[in-house]
């Protein structure tokens, strides 16, 4: 079991990888929400880190500058960000994937031209919007451009067709190993834990994508050695986690997560890029990944997220529904009524938690014995 | 003091209106209910009648009709605190009883215009999208890199410049599928010398606004209420393009230069000059007045009036892109740091305020960098923390008391030294 246990440890301490990175004089680019296209920031060289909040540390500055009344995590990244948490970052890249990104972006862009005191990397918009519409495919496709364009300005030199096209493979690969890994855990009895899972998906958030395929090829040739996880078959929907508290205290409740839709989890991965022959079309593959992976519950409707979830607690063998929401994350709780409805499984909302804990006096629904694995 | 007619006049105008287009409606026209941040001067065009959502969920909270709204939502298994002004009238559409709501109910809506604002905001509409009969058409809310310097002089014509060309592409392309899915849906034809015509009318409504806020600015003391510009501005707002929209914001605009050039105030020695940003507090209209008569604190500026002058001003030859350009941006002028802070601290000083209100309410839209740009500039601010719409979340004695104090401490005292 050395892969997953490197792999959990590398979801850990994630700047591990990126402190070898920065001491070899190669530059780190670190990353907020799922729609940041990676692809590009691998192409010119950067190591993308996905950045990530702590639920043990008091957000204080995030919230001087964000209000409280948003999203805790955006609140906790600002404020590492501000406390040099995430090590050297010769970038900065945030996606437009929920409200709470967008806001610390724009005090991200404030802090630069009001408090030039304060060392923050130079940062940038990617703005990946997800209507299911040609219009936005083309806006979608001219904001791939203008990050590539960013981010050789950066570099200091042009990202090559090959360097992109070598990129997306890269990437495209991680995704499917995912793809394999989640399966570990669609199979009764499962193979791998909620936990284990969600650590495998953050650790390749923080390391370059071949390093990260290599790990995740190892653990699936360990699979079979792996042992069996028991408990009440969940699938986890709501809030994304970007931190494994949660998943613990679930499975330490005897809950067994076998699937998400969220975008630390399958959502992550489920869609490549699967580039057309074309090397002229793959900007155009890229902004289509982009705008239609997903749907993310702060982007998309509530009928496709109903649909998805039905569909993926299926595919998961799920015996329950669970949404868990954070504090402040507004958009899954519009999404449960008809959630659970397409499901048709026991289904539970728990809403308005703290970040990183959950209340589990409110899941006796899920522990019922009909319910029992 | 005794009120604006303009207001008065603009208050039974909107219920002649909306008697008018539920009459429209029963006998088989469209209804658009449109988000306030979205585009209506397509639908003005086409001659579909139309009811802006906020407008209608500030009716519903004046007819204190707000929790039994909210209550619906919830037993729908719906958030009741999130997005509370937008999902009022959603309130209205699942009672089993529509015409109990304010003024017989509102009809209703065969479409649904919003802009995919937020995380929650388009689940409202996705909710109005579930309802028999009607269609959400969504558009997206794009945001982007650079900051244009002072938007409010570039945006009447240089307007290209200070978006950038791929938000107007976008919401061009969605705004050509709209009218030709109206054009469809509707049987009714757009025609673009009308259009063009509906757009020269916004415009000239808007310059009237401008005029008007100008002259509010200069005036010593202030000609009129802020809760009195409110509906004298905004009620002609939903009308634009129309012109009884013009009329409305021309007659306004004469009321208020009467007043100044008769020296005519609020009625009370004015001491203190106030700015007032964010939403209206409208549980609790007498707010505003509470402070004139203790201290001679007049609130001068809202953002009503003042994004009416200088937010939607759009000139150009080619006028579906003009009203791109009217809403590419829109929260991005009032919410979003720097387009907003910069345009306060210019208004504040424009209008000379002594001080600035600050509601900063649970919805973050840097309210941190806003002050902090305010106080940078001079300004003293005090920040209440209160969601507009909500009662349950604002304790108007907390609230007085420290308006009361403030005032006292910081304002007065600075306005004395000012005024000499
Ligand atoms: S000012 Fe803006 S937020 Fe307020 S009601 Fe009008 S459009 Fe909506
Ligand atoms: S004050 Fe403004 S929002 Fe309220 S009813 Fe009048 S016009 Fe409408």
């Amino acid at each position: 079991m050395a892969a997953l246990a490197e792999l959990t440890a590398l979801a850990a301490d994630r700047t591990a990888v990126a402190h070898e990175w920065s001491a070899a004089g190669r530059p780190v680019a670190g990353y907020v929400g799922a729609d940041v296209p990676v692809e590009v920031l691998t192409a010119a060289g950067f190591l993308p880190v996905r950045l990530t909040g702590d639920p043990d540390t008091p957000p204080v500055a995030g919230d001087r500058y964000l209000g409280r009344g948003l999203d805790p995590v955006a609140r906790s990244v600002l404020t590492r960000l501000l406390d040099g948490a995430y090590g050297p970052l010769s970038a900065l890249v945030v996606s437009h994937d929920c409200e709470a990104s967008l806001r610390l972006f724009y005090a991200v862009r404030e802090l630069h031209r009001t408090e030039p005191g304060i060392a923050l990397p130079p940062v940038h918009l990617v703005d990946v919007l997800h209507l299911p519409h040609r219009t936005t495919t083309r806006y979608v496709l001219a904001k791939i451009r203008q990050l590539r364009t960013q981010v050789e300005r950066w570099k200091g030199s042009p990202v090559t067709a090959e360097d992109l096209a070598g990129a997306v493979a890269a990437h495209d690969r991680v995704r499917s190993l995912l793809g394999r890994v989640a399966g570990l855990r669609r199979t009764r009895p499962a193979r791998l834990t909620g936990i284990e899972a969600l650590a495998a998906v953050a650790a390749t958030t923080a390391l370059p994508p071949d390093r990260a395929a290599l790990l995740l090829e190892a653990l699936l040739a360990e699979a079979d050695a792996l042992p069996e996880a028991g408990g009440t078959r969940v699938f986890l929907t709501g809030s994304s986690h970007d931190h494994p508290r949660v998943h613990a205290a679930l499975e330490e409740a005897g809950l067994l997560v076998v699937g998400e839709d969220h975008d630390w989890g399958d959502l992550l991965h489920h869609r490549l890029v699967d580039p057309p022959p074309d090397p002229a079309l793959l900007e155009l593959a890229l902004a289509e990944r982009y705008q239609h992976n997903g749907p993310a519950a702060a982007a998309a409707s509530i009928r496709q997220r109903a649909a998805h979830t039905a569909a993926a607690a299926r595919a998961c063998r799920a015996d329950a529904l669970l949404s868990y929401v954070r504090v402040h994350d507004d958009a899954p709780r519009w999404d449960f009524p008809a959630q659970r409805a397409a499901t048709g499984l026991p289904a539970v909302l728990v809403d308005r938690q703290p970040y990183g804990r959950i209340d589990l006096d409110a899941l006796t629904a899920l522990r019922t014995p009909g319910v029992a694995a | 003091m005794t009120r604006l007619d303009s207001a008065r006049r603009a208050t039974r105008h909107q219920r002649q209106w909306f008697e008018d287009l539920r009459a429209e409606v029963e006998a088989g026209a469209p209804l658009a209910l449109v988000n306030a941040d979205a585009p209506q001067e397509i639908f003005r065009a086409m001659g579909i009648p139309y009811v802006v959502n906020q407008w209608w969920a500030s009716i519903i909270t004046a007819k204190r009709q707000g929790q039994d709204h909210l209550g619906r939502v919830r037993a729908h298994g719906y958030p009741d605190d999130s997005e509370q002004y937008n999902a009022l009238p959603l309130g209205g559409v699942l009672d089993p009883e529509p015409d109990t709501g304010p003024w017989g109910g509102l009809p209703r809506p065969t479409i649904v215009l919003g802009e995919t604002t937020g995380d929650a905001a388009r689940k409202v509409f996705d909710v109005w999208d579930e309802q028999p009969g009607t269609t959400f058409y969504a558009l997206e809310s794009a945001a982007e890199n650079a900051v244009p310097p002072n938007w409010w002089e570039l945006m009447p014509h240089r307007w290209e410049e200070a978006i950038g060309s791929d938000r107007l592409d976008l919401l061009v392309g969605e705004l050509e599928g709209l009218i030709r899915f109206l054009e469809t849906t509707t049987g009714l034809v757009f025609s673009e010398t009308r259009f063009r015509d509906v757009m020269d009318l916004v415009n000239e409504q808007e310059e009237w606004n401008r005029r008007t806020r100008d002259l509010v600015a200069a005036a010593r003391p202030c000609p009129l209420e802020v809760t009195d510009s409110i509906p004298s501005v905004m009620v002609p707002q939903w009308h634009r393009g129309t012109a009884w929209g013009v009329e409305a914001a021309k007659a306004f605009h004469d009321e208020v230069a009467q007043r100044v050039a008769a020296g005519t105030g609020v009625g009370v020695d004015e001491r203190a000059r106030l700015m007032w940003i964010g939403r209206g507090l409208w549980f609790d209209l007498d707010f505003y007045r509470r402070f004139q008569d203790s201290h001679g604190a007049v609130f001068v500026w809202s953002m009503y009036l003042a994004i009416a002058a200088d937010g939607y001003l759009r000139y150009g030859d080619d006028p579906l892109r003009a009203l791109a350009a009217r809403f590419a941006t829109f929260s991005d002028q009032l919410y979003t740091p720097p387009w907003s802070v910069e345009w306060y601290v210019k208004e504040a000083r424009h209008h000379g305020v002594d001080g600035v209100v600050h509601l900063v309410s649970d919805d973050p839209r840097g309210s941190w960098f806003t002050t902090r740009g305010l106080e940078a500039a001079g300004f003293p601010v005090l920040e209440l923390h209160a969601d507009n719409v909500d009662a349950r979340t604002a304790d108007p004695d907390t609230l007085d008391r420290k308006v009361r104090d403030w005032l006292d401490a910081v304002v007065l005292p600075r306005a004395g030294a000012r005024g000499g």
